[in-house]
């Protein structure tokens, strides 16, 4: 089952990753498709929100010519999300710790938003 | 002088096509392929926001906001309320549930309304005649809003234009127009 096969997917970049808090896949209109989120975190808000910001990022990089939206990154205090297309369709959002090292999460996250584009 | 102001409303009532439709500018729209029962109305639904620009007579600038229809955007309609001078409430009333969706984004946005000011625009009338204008009128007065109710189509320039009018006159007679 496609479900099971992305959340497979999920697990594996949190296990690769011991600063990944949770991550899910999402579809462009904010509905979840498969997450791996500790209690306390809404996954129907994170999905909504994760589609929302995808969106504005990518209108925001076409009209202030950065050119095609590679990923949204979120700095707070206590930690990182990344948002990053997998494939055309979805989204794959992920959460950090304050401490992730940016540059080897950023190769895992691509690394796993391709295989989940491969998938859907 | 710069004004604002919020189309908000359900799926499908109109708020993306409004806003493209009086925008001075190119409007900013983020949709994305609706896969909920959204798809059954339409192929795409707004995720994030709609944004345009309408310029009156006087160089007056009204920033034109809108949001997402769903729900599970509903901190969007938080956000996008912020500071503006009223809503723009589009109904969809060919839809089954028109009067409840009413209820909804009265309840909703209560605070702003009682803040700022509304008016509602009913779209698709040609679809569905009713409930009427008047059954709206009665809805609004039973919860004790007082607020101009016109028929709309989001397509047309000139019905937005009067919404967004009706609007800017229920604050303050002198923007942007002939004085009465």
């Amino acid at each position: 089952m496609r479900a099971e096969q992305l959340h497979a997917i999920l697990r594996k970049l949190n296990a690769a990753s011991g600063e990944v808090e949770a991550a899910a896949i999402v579809s462009t209109d904010g509905l979840v498709m498969a997450s791996y989120i500790p209690e306390g975190i809404d996954d129907d808000r994170l999905g909504a929100m994760s589609a929302a910001m995808l969106s504005l990022g990518e209108r925001a990089a076409m009209e202030l010519g950065r050119g095609e939206l590679e990923q949204v990154l979120v700095k707070g205090r206590d930690g990182f999300i990344i948002l990053i297309h997998a494939g055309r369709d979805a989204v794959l959002t992920v959460l950090t710790s304050r401490t992730a090292r940016l540059g080897l999460i950023f190769l895992d996250v691509k690394r796993t938003a391709a295989e989940i584009a491969r998938l859907i | 002088m710069h004004h604002k102001i919020l189309f908000t409303g359900p799926v499908g009532a109109g708020k993306t096509t409004a806003i493209a439709a009086i925008s001075d500018t190119t409007p900013v729209a983020t949709e994305a392929r609706a896969r909920d029962r959204t798809r059954l109305l339409k192929p795409h639904t707004t995720v994030a926001m709609d944004y345009g620009v309408m310029e009156l007579e006087g160089g007056e600038k009204v920033h034109l906001y809108g949001t997402p229809g769903q729900p599970r955007f509903d901190f969007m309609w938080e956000i996008l309320a912020e500071g503006g001078l009223g809503i723009v409430l589009l109904i969809d009333n060919s839809a089954p549930d028109a009067m409840y969706r009413l209820r909804q984004f009265l309840r909703v946005f209560a605070e702003v309304i009682e803040r700022t000011r509304l008016v509602v625009g009913v779209t698709k009338m040609d679809l569905a005649p009713q409930p009427t204008l008047a059954d709206y009128l009665r809805r609004l007065s039973s919860a004790g809003i007082r607020a101009p109710v016109l028929e709309a189509d989001a397509r047309s320039p000139r019905d937005v234009a009067l919404l967004v009018e009706a609007l800017l006159y229920c604050i303050d007679p002198g923007i942007g127009g002939a004085d009465p």
